[in-house]
């Protein structure tokens, strides 16, 4: 098998053996669950139950008829405590619903609905009702990406297993220890969609797992044409245009979408997510993520429900040495979240949380751009990072625009690469927002 | 928990850990076989002009940097390169007070005055030499012989444009002219065939500016910095290739043409300069062609025999134009035609 690629990309060190060898631990009692009321991208929902209800586990508590929305289910049994705005893991506060167990363990789960005997109508309703949202990172609400417009037709669906950020391991555990549910889920997708070709994209590094994969297809697939495709082991190949490339060979244009080259991607998480939606009945209540990081004893992938506070788990499951630890991040050390502290819940999309030590974590003061080009070599989005920057120094925002600020998938190879250690995503994200404000106000001028 | 002590700083948190400071110490690891060997050719002098180049160099920066106060910036080893340079473009005999001159030039008036490192327009070694050639043309083409201690002398390239200008001018037809002036050459460099003449100039023991003779050893270090990433390949292949083709275009030996004069340093260690040359792709083969061609038609029809640091120069100059040939980003879709569909 020949291995795929995009152009660009660097080589950040892996640090995926500290966890890659380690099953999942379930973690079953939680003294607390906060549950942030929006997890997805889109637009916001609204709580169902109030301060003093008891809920079951699997209980809608949160949703919204609007489009682009995604409801929210209790992860454990439990009544309400608060209601109220807590840190959530993209380091912004947010409405959420504590709630404390009363140990009655009771469950509400929707009833078993053949994915393969369904109607597509019922199959997206489910995934709907079930809160499935892309677990990869974004959060995009799962049964949106799966209703494109008659005029986008879909030919083939990707699964992102490439899992390019370094220390996370949880997909690659997933993939070994559940291969059948996740194939299931990816079928049951693939025959909502009329999609006839899938494909798991698999980083080199988790060669490993084709076998188990390649079994699993064979058991599970109800006959769907599941390949397996070897992807080379360089960041970001997991990038959703990346992987799209990679695969199809086909560019997702400028400003738009995978469904506009016939792709639909899905992380293996959710496809993990949407066996059990019908197979169980269960909504995404619970989720896998990996542990790690230099500051952190033990490195772990664990399994909890979502609204579990890390906190919550020191020290009895991680064990952080304090005095260790310079920096705390929701998700890879890539693309993940800094944060202030670690009392913030795991949510629907949190697929690891690092510790990371001094050595991990440098925040090197920035040298002079030397124009040395690297940065230009490695976009993945071939985007000229140094040529950007430079423009938004200017404060020319028509160049940037047309540079293509807005392409920008915030990957964060440019600043890995460049020797003089400029926070050339920062830049970018704070040049895309002033960008975004001129497009606003020039859009209002023209309306007047 | 630790409260206040953490990092927040944004992603990514992973650096590959590069730095100014590694790039540019590559670079004078790279320089040093050609260097060294500079030295075993003309001795003393060529210690002594690297030197007094490389300490200048560093001294004005910061002595520039302490006057506009402004962080010290020797530790990034730029001007320590572009003192190295210089001295290397230049002839082993060349008065030290004028090395001294030629550096305080390349580093505050071309380096420092326009931003510092990584903001010059102008490569500060070629403009150094530049300089100097202006206001001292006989002290820079003060030429001393290979491992005789200060014996005059000319370049290959001098020797070869001198004699071909005498035969022309005492009635000789061109060709004649071209195939005098090759004998002499031949005679100059005591080879006795046209194979022996390039093996001679590829080893390098020649004449010419203090790091320039030995192709093979340029070729080392530039090898080097292509392994390292530090260098691209497509600056110094398009800039060789077309002093080939221009040259063989232009009736001259292309392959003389190559191996004589600086094109090999230039190319790989002076037309790479990162401030001054393009970073785009296309930029950077339009950059290699345009200063390869100035430097043929400099030699060719110049007063010089020798056009390398012009034809940078000139190229360095229209970078920030080059610059703005930048690669198709990804997804690119080209933008609508309004007219054509109005038409419709």
């Amino acid at each position: 098998m020949s291995t795929k690629t995009f152009r660009g990309g660097a080589h950040p060190p892996e640090r995926k053996e500290r966890s890659a060898e380690l099953p999942i631990e379930r973690v079953e009692q939680v003294k607390q669950v906060v549950i942030p009321v929006n997890q997805h991208f889109g637009a916001p929902i609204q709580p169902l139950v109030k301060v003093g209800d008891s809920v079951k586990r699997g209980q809608k508590i949160a949703d919204s008829d609007g489009r682009m929305t995604c409801p929210v289910h209790a992860s454990i049994a439990g009544t309400v405590k608060k209601i109220e705005p807590r840190m959530q893991p993209n380091n912004v506060e947010g409405l959420c619903v504590v709630i404390e167990p009363d140990g009655s363990g009771a469950t509400e789960f929707m009833s078993p609905l053949d994915g393969f005997a369904c109607t597509k109508e019922e199959a997206l309703a489910r995934i709907h009702e079930a809160g499935i949202v892309g677990m990869g990172g974004a959060g995009f609400p799962t049964w949106v990406k799966l209703a494109p417009p008659p005029n986008k037709p879909i030919d083939v669906v990707i699964a992102n297993a490439a899992e390019c950020e370094p220390y996370l391991t949880i997909d690659e555990r997933v993939l070994t220890e559940k291969p059948g549910d996740f194939v299931e889920g990816m079928a049951v997708v693939m025959r909502l969609l009329g999609v006839k070709r899938g494909v798991i994209g698999l980083e080199e590094n988790k060669k490993h797992c084709v076998a188990g994969l390649e079994k699993a297809v064979a058991e599970r697939a109800r006959g769907a044409a599941i390949e397996i495709v070897l992807l080379k082991t360089k960041y970001p190949q997991g990038g959703e245009k990346m992987l799209i490339v990679a695969v199809t060979g086909k560019e997702v244009p400028s400003g738009g979408l995978p469904m506009d080259v016939g792709a639909v991607v899905q992380n293996v998480g959710t496809f993990v997510a949407v066996c059990e939606a019908f197979r169980d009945g269960k909504p995404l209540i619970e989720r896998g993520f990996t542990a790690s990081g230099g500051a952190l004893e033990s490195p772990k992938n664990l399994y909890v429900p979502i609204g579990t506070v890390i906190a919550d788990l020191v020290p009895e499951v991680l064990k952080v040495d304090e005095a260790k630890v310079r920096k705390v991040i929701a998700g890879g050390p890539m693309m993940g979240v800094p944060v202030p502290n670690w009392t913030f819940p795991v949510q629907k999309n949190t697929s690891g949380v690092l510790f990371l030590d001094a050595d991990e974590a440098k925040a090197p003061a920035e040298d002079p751009c030397i124009r040395c080009g690297r940065c230009m070599r490695a976009c993945s989005c071939r985007l000229s990072p140094a040529l950007l920057n430079k423009a938004l120094e200017a404060g020319d925002l028509d160049l940037a625009r047309e540079i293509g600020v807005l392409d920008c998938i915030e990957c964060g190879t440019c600043s890995f690469v460049c020797p003089a250690r400029i926070q050339l995503v920062q830049r970018f994200r704070v040049g895309k927002q002033l960008l975004r404000n001129k497009i606003a106000k020039e859009a209002k001028h023209a309306g007047k | 928990m630790p409260a206040n002590s953490l990092l927040l700083s944004s992603s990514p948190s992973a650096f590959a850990g590069g730095s100014t400071r590694k790039v540019m110490a590559a670079v004078i690891v790279a320089l040093l076989p050609t260097t060294v060997y500079g030295i075993v050719l003309y001795g003393v002098p060529a210690l002594l002009v690297v030197l007094t180049s490389v300490a200048t160099s560093v001294l004005s920066e910061w002595g520039f940097r302490a006057l506009i106060r402004k962080s010290v910036s020797i530790g990034d080893l730029s001007a320590a390169v572009t003192g190295l340079l210089l001295a290397l473009v230049i002839p082993a005999a060349t008065p030290l007070w004028m090395v001294a001159l030629g550096a305080v030039f390349a580093i505050v008036v071309v380096k420092e005055f326009f931003g510092g490192v990584g903001a010059n327009p102008f490569n500060p070694a070629l403009a150094g030499r530049a300089m100097l050639l202006m206001s001292f043309p006989a002290a820079l083409t003060g030429w001393t012989k290979p491992f005789a201690d200060a014996v005059a002398t000319a370049t290959p390239l001098g020797v070869y444009k001198t004699a071909e200008q005498a035969l022309v001018q005492a009635g000789s037809t061109a060709a004649d002219a071209a195939s005098g002036a090759m004998a002499q050459l031949l005679d100059q460099l005591g080879a006795s065939d046209m194979g022996g003449l390039y093996w001679t100039m590829f080893l390098g023991n020649r004449s010419g500016s203090l790091g320039e003779s030995s192709i093979l050893l340029i070729l080392v270090g530039a090898a080097l910095l292509l392994a390292l990433g530090v260098i691209q390949w497509i600056i110094p292949v398009a800039m060789i290739g077309s002093v080939f083709l221009g040259s063989w275009a232009l009736g001259l030996d292309p392959v003389l043409a190559v191996l004589s004069g600086g094109v090999v340093l230039g190319a790989f260690f002076m037309a790479t300069d990162y401030s001054s040359s393009p970073m785009t792709p296309k930029g950077k083969a339009i950059f290699g062609v345009g200063a390869g061609l100035l430097t043929v038609l400099i030699r060719r029809f110049g007063a010089f025999p020798e056009g390398v640091t012009y034809g940078i120069l000139l190229m360095n100059a229209i970078t920030p134009f080059l610059d703005t040939l930048r690669v198709k980003k990804f997804g690119f879709v080209p933008p609508a035609k309004p007219a054509k569909e109005a038409a419709k």
